[in-house]
């Protein structure tokens, strides 16, 4: 290349434009700033994003695994209860439904030969049907000896006499009492 | 305007584009990241709330263990009488079985409860039995074995028309049980 072609392309050239002012002479490196911030910020919000994406899908998944398990143990819970209360109900009638011929038993047990027994009669009470109200008719000699064998043998079915009153009648001893039943 | 200030208006432009967008994506992912943080705070409190139920379960278990495997004991003999005819069969099979010839008087009816909806309805019986004394209370024995549920209201006891003989009169109710109904009646849990 010749000297004078150099030369020729070095000349100085007059703008075709005014210059910017110095200031806007920041604006590309804003720009690129702004790129590289972008792209930095944008990027790790992808990632953050997939993440809690994962981390909201397990966390939905273990909620709903905790409530359906919440909601078994409730549904077992309430058939606890109801199967409770219905025991509650039956022991409440079971409680005055117990056998009575082991008292009508112990009672004829309890008397000596020589004293007779005309009548027994037991009567459950409306309000405490665990208790029963006891009359016995007796007649003999030693009939005060024979009501203290009855209670007695009547203890050992864990029956406590409650109010014992004795009435004679001629020849015949009213006894009548309220057997309450002892907590074993 | 020059070239040069049309290309930095642009350049302004772009730049304002990327840091708004910039800006949605992160409130977005701001947004997402919440939604996550509470999604496993919800999931932390079902946790919480399934180990306090299955406490509460075992804890339940634990405490009417006795008075279930009593109700599991009795209940054979609840669902053994259902209707007035199983009770009165019953009654009569027991009857033959232990020798009661003389049986004076007898009457069977049948109670209806408003007030009980888990013994809605009751058979009441009234019998009056003469017989000898070991047939007589071996009898009332074998009726409770049989209606073990039945609550004796009445034993009387007293001689019979010759001395071997001994007259009982009993009046009985034996319960008709609809376990069923204790759902409803059963009071709201807290």
């Amino acid at each position: 290349m010749s000297e004078y072609l150099c030369h020729d392309f070095k000349t100085p050239r007059t703008d075709t434009s005014r210059r910017l002012p110095s200031s806007f002479r920041a604006i590309p490196i804003i720009f690129y700033v702004a790129l590289v911030g972008s792209a930095y910020v944008m990027t790790m919000d992808y990632f953050n994003y997939k993440k809690a994406l994962t981390q909201k899908t397990e966390a939905e998944e273990r909620r709903k695994l905790s409530e359906s398990q919440r909601d078994a143990s409730k549904a077992e819970k309430a058939e606890l209860e109801s199967e409770a209360f219905k025991a509650e109900k039956v022991a409440e009638w079971m409680e005055g439904a117990r056998n009575i011929q082991p008292i009508a038993v112990k009672i004829a047990r309890a008397v000596q030969a020589e004293t007779r027994i005309t009548q027994v009669a037991l009567e459950r009470s409306e309000q405490v049907p665990a208790n029963l109200a006891l009359t016995i008719h007796l007649n003999g000699s030693k009939v005060s000896s024979e009501l203290s064998a009855i209670e007695n043998a009547l203890g050992q079915l864990l029956y406590r006499s409650y109010s014992p009153q004795q009435t004679k009648n001629g020849d015949v001893v009213e006894y009548h009492s309220t057997l309450v039943r002892q907590s074993e | 305007m020059n070239p040069k200030q049309l290309a930095c208006v642009l350049l302004l432009l772009v730049i304002g584009g990327m840091t708004y967008t910039a800006q949605i994506i992160h409130n977005k992912v701001t947004t997402t990241r919440t939604e996550a943080q509470e999604a496993e705070d919800s999931a932390t409190t079902a946790e919480q709330e399934r180990e306090t139920a299955e406490i509460q379960t075992t804890v339940l278990k634990t405490d009417t263990e006795d008075v279930r495997r009593f109700l599991r004991g009795w209940l054979p003999a609840i669902e053994r009488v259902q209707t007035q005819q199983e009770a009165e069969q019953t009654i009569e099979l027991s009857l033959r079985e232990r020798g009661i010839n003389l049986v004076r008087s007898r009457k069977t009816e049948l109670k209806a409860s408003t007030n009980n909806k888990i013994i809605p309805k009751s058979v009441l019986t009234t019998l009056t039995i003469e017989e000898e004394y070991a047939k007589v209370l071996n009898w009332l024995g074998d009726i409770e074995r049989r209606l073990p549920t039945a609550r004796m209201k009445v034993v009387q006891i007293t001689g019979g028309s010759t001395g071997r003989q001994l007259k009982m009169d009993v009046s009985f109710e034996t319960p008709i049980f609809n376990l069923a109904a204790a759902d409803a009646e059963k009071p709201k849990a807290k």
